[in-house]
């Protein structure tokens, strides 16, 4: 009796979530975590009993998750493998659980075979709790929305406790990142490594060092680094109790060009090397296209399709978005912590004529309450280029916060404007734009929300959950 | 010309909240009247030389690497650091710093440690963390009539005064101290310590200008007052979150 009325519970629950699911998407708004929360709330267990269906695939870590699970989408892709994926940064519980209640049938088979997870770092230990993922991939630890998660340190030991959980996963772990590395220390799980050879990079002058990790985990000695990428990222080493870079797997060897669209590398792989092209900018995004290197070595697939997967990768949710208006183009650039949006910044640098930049910064829950980190972002780049840019805006909750660090950054007040209505400040900004150039709008999380919606309406864009 | 030095205390592992901007405030003000400025780094293993410096900042920074640096602020800069305080250097000391200028920080499991004693107050890990926009109002600071401070605050230590420390301010909006007493911050001679964090000085010009008059009346005793700087943008900033948390 007991068992028959957890399976109508059960029916219930994925019931209810599939109807939620259906009329959000109806109404057009998108959302991706209220079905999850239903189901959750009538069956508990729903997640482990969906999460048995799939092969799982997880990626975490603090940047480049989204990214990543795209890339790696994208290879899944290529090789003709059926995947469910959570795409649209729903990456709580209630939106893993979305997820896949959108893709198993009401007589409980799954369309699909395997899930793609992206999960944030602070879920994933609950997330460890229901699902086991074949896979799991990390991109690195870094300083993010600190007043949410509590300290880097604990994010890092919450990761490692879900981990233990989980000895049959295969981890995928960046080894340039002395916090990531960490983790497959001491583990029965089986781990690749990925990172980068020591290699020539192009001078970066964008800011001092953040120095999220400088200090060893285990004796608190000052790293020394044989080779540095950015920020903590490099051939680390203690030189008190001798923890260091553990080898790579998988190596980008040379990076033979960085441009303000694309990038090109060459990969080694136990199985070989190969020179791809990154349909992405900037050095972080070699970061992440390791990662899904080694997914794709993992799970031995071909050079082929991988090098394919990589060229004609699309960009994620948001991330780096470009929306083409005839002669003039908007790009989206969503921005979330310091490191981030240096990187962001350092691209800016090179193209070539950045002709209006708009920052939209709000601080509610999901963009972290405090936004002092913006004082840790090296504006001060901006203002050697500053000749280039027409115009800055400021917008969003704390819009004139962000017109302070300008000005302390060094950009003239005169060419900052302060426009809180979204629509006023998309026109106004348009119109500093000439054909040929583009407006730059960086957001944060809720802020890109908020914005995307505007030039859906006005731009027909995609639905969010496409 | 008016020289200042700034001396930024352990920048590598106390940087947390964006502290780079009260750096940069301070310096910012100061060019922008053609003072001359100078920041200097001092970390593990550097000497502190009291007479060197004009006004001294200490940020925030994680327990974990405040535990390093406990070591090398009791053992090598203790005596530099009194010398300094006493002699009224002006100290802007913020979250982490400024438990770190009082007698101990007892931490969860009951360990009681040391710090360097420069102020008469202690720190008292909490299991709560206190976290969220912050403001108070401090009495007689000229340039911010209405005496309101806005910050950000993000601590789980509650901080205690004893006697001969003063509350820099009463709590309007968010916890303070220790949550309880409606207190904000201390002060003693020229040290000014706070839970405010990250871009406290550059929302609130007045009280950066406040350290910076300090600073220069103790150096030079025929200075009289600064010129007054276009503050529309920080005053904005301020008042908007004023309004915000305060309803005034
Ligand atoms: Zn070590």
């Amino acid at each position: 009796m007991k068992k028959i009325i957890h399976h109508i519970r059960l029916y219930i629950a994925l019931f209810i979530a599939k109807g939620a699911i259906f009329f959000l998407r109806l109404s057009g708004s998108g959302g991706t975590s209220l079905p999850g929360k239903l189901a959750l709330a009538i069956y508990p267990d729903i997640l482990t009993v969906l999460a048995r269906k799939y092969r799982i695939i997880m990626v975490t870590g603090t940047n480049g998750k989204t990214t990543t699970s795209r890339m790696i989408e994208q290879i899944l892709k290529e090789n003709r493998i059926d995947y469910i994926a959570n795409k649209s940064g729903a990456n709580l519980l209630s939106g893993l659980t979305t997820t896949l209640i959108s893709d198993v049938k009401m007589n409980l088979k799954s369309r699909s075979h395997t899930a793609l997870l992206e999960v944030d770092e602070a879920a994933f230990r609950l997330s460890s709790k229901y699902m086991h993922p074949a896979v799991l991939v990390v991109t690195n630890f870094f300083r993010d929305q600190l007043d949410r998660f509590g300290e880097l340190y604990a994010t890092l030991n919450a990761v490692r406790d879900g981990i233990s959980r989980l000895p049959d996963t295969t981890l995928i772990l960046n080894a340039d990142d002395s916090l990531c590395a960490s983790l497959g220390k001491e583990v029965p799980n089986s781990v690749i490594y990925y990172g980068m050879n020591k290699l020539e990079l192009p001078a970066d002058d964008t800011w001092v060092e953040s120095q999220d990790a400088s200090y060893c985990l285990y004796c608190k000695a000052k790293y020394e680094y044989l080779f540095r990428s950015y920020s903590h990222l490099g051939h680390f080493i203690c030189p008190q109790c001798g923890y260091s870079r553990p080898e790579a797997l998988i190596q980008v060897d040379k990076i033979l060009s960085l441009s303000g669209e694309f990038s090109r590398a060459i990969f080694y792989t136990p199985s070989g090397s190969f020179t791809a092209q990154i349909n992405l900018p900037g050095l972080y995004n070699v970061y992440n296209a390791l990662a899904a290197v080694s997914f794709s070595e993992a799970l031995g697939f071909s050079h082929e399709k991988t090098i394919e997967a990589l060229s004609c990768f699309e960009s994620g949710f948001g991330r780096m978005e470009s929306i083409s208006l005839g002669e003039k183009s908007i790009q989206v650039i969503l921005i979330k912590n310091p490191t981030g949006f240096n990187q962001v910044l350092s691209f800016l640098k090179t193209v070539e004529n950045p002709a209006a930049i708009s920052f939209i910064i709000n601080d509610k829950l999901a963009d972290g309450t405090d936004i002092s980190w913006l004082w840790d972002v090296g504006f001060e780049a901006l203002a050697e280029i500053q000749d280039k840019i027409s115009r800055f805006f400021v917008s969003g909750i704390r819009a004139e916060d962000m017109a302070v660090r300008l000005k302390y950054a060094g950009i003239f007040t005169d060419h900052i404007t302060v426009e809180k209505d979204y629509g006023n400040m998309l026109d106004d900004a348009l119109e500093h734009v000439n054909s040929g150039e583009t407006l730059y709008i960086l957001p944060t999380y809720t802020a890109m929300l908020d914005i995307r919606k505007i030039l859906k309406k006005r731009f027909h864009l995609k639905n969010f959950w496409q | 010309m008016y020289q200042i030095s700034i001396c930024h205390l352990y920048p590598d592992l106390l940087n947390l909240y964006g502290d780079h901007g009260n750096i940069q405030a301070l310096r910012k003000r100061m060019e922008w009247r053609g003072i001359d400025v100078s920041v200097h780094s001092v970390s593990l293993g550097e000497p502190f030389d009291p007479e060197a410096h004009d006004i001294v900042f200490i940020g925030g920074g994680q327990d974990y690497e405040q535990d390093i640096l406990l070591n090398d602020l009791l053992n090598q800069k203790k005596e530099a650091l009194f010398h300094a305080v006493e002699g009224e250097t002006v100290f802007l000391c913020i979250c982490g710093g400024y438990q770190l200028m009082g007698r101990y920080i007892k931490t969860g499991s009951g360990r009681e440690m040391e710090c360097l004693g420069a102020l008469n107050h202690w720190t008292i890990s909490g299991d709560k963390r206190l976290i969220g926009n912050l403001v108070f109002s401090v009495e007689g600071l000229k340039q911010q009539p209405d005496g309101y401070i806005v910050g950000f605050e993000n601590h789980s230590g509650k901080t205690y005064l004893g006697e001969g420390v003063t509350p820099l301010g009463k709590v309007v909006h968010g916890f303070g101290n220790n949550g309880e007493d409606g207190y904000e911050g201390a002060r003693y001679k020229n040290v000014y310590c706070t839970y405010s964090h990250g871009s406290l000085l550059p929302k609130n010009p007045g009280l950066a200008d406040e350290l910076i008059t300090l600073a220069l009346k103790r150096k030079y005793p025929d200075f009289v007052s600064l010129q007054p700087l276009n503050d529309s943008l920080e005053t904005n900033a301020r008042i908007s979150l004023i309004k915000r948390f305060t309803r005034k």
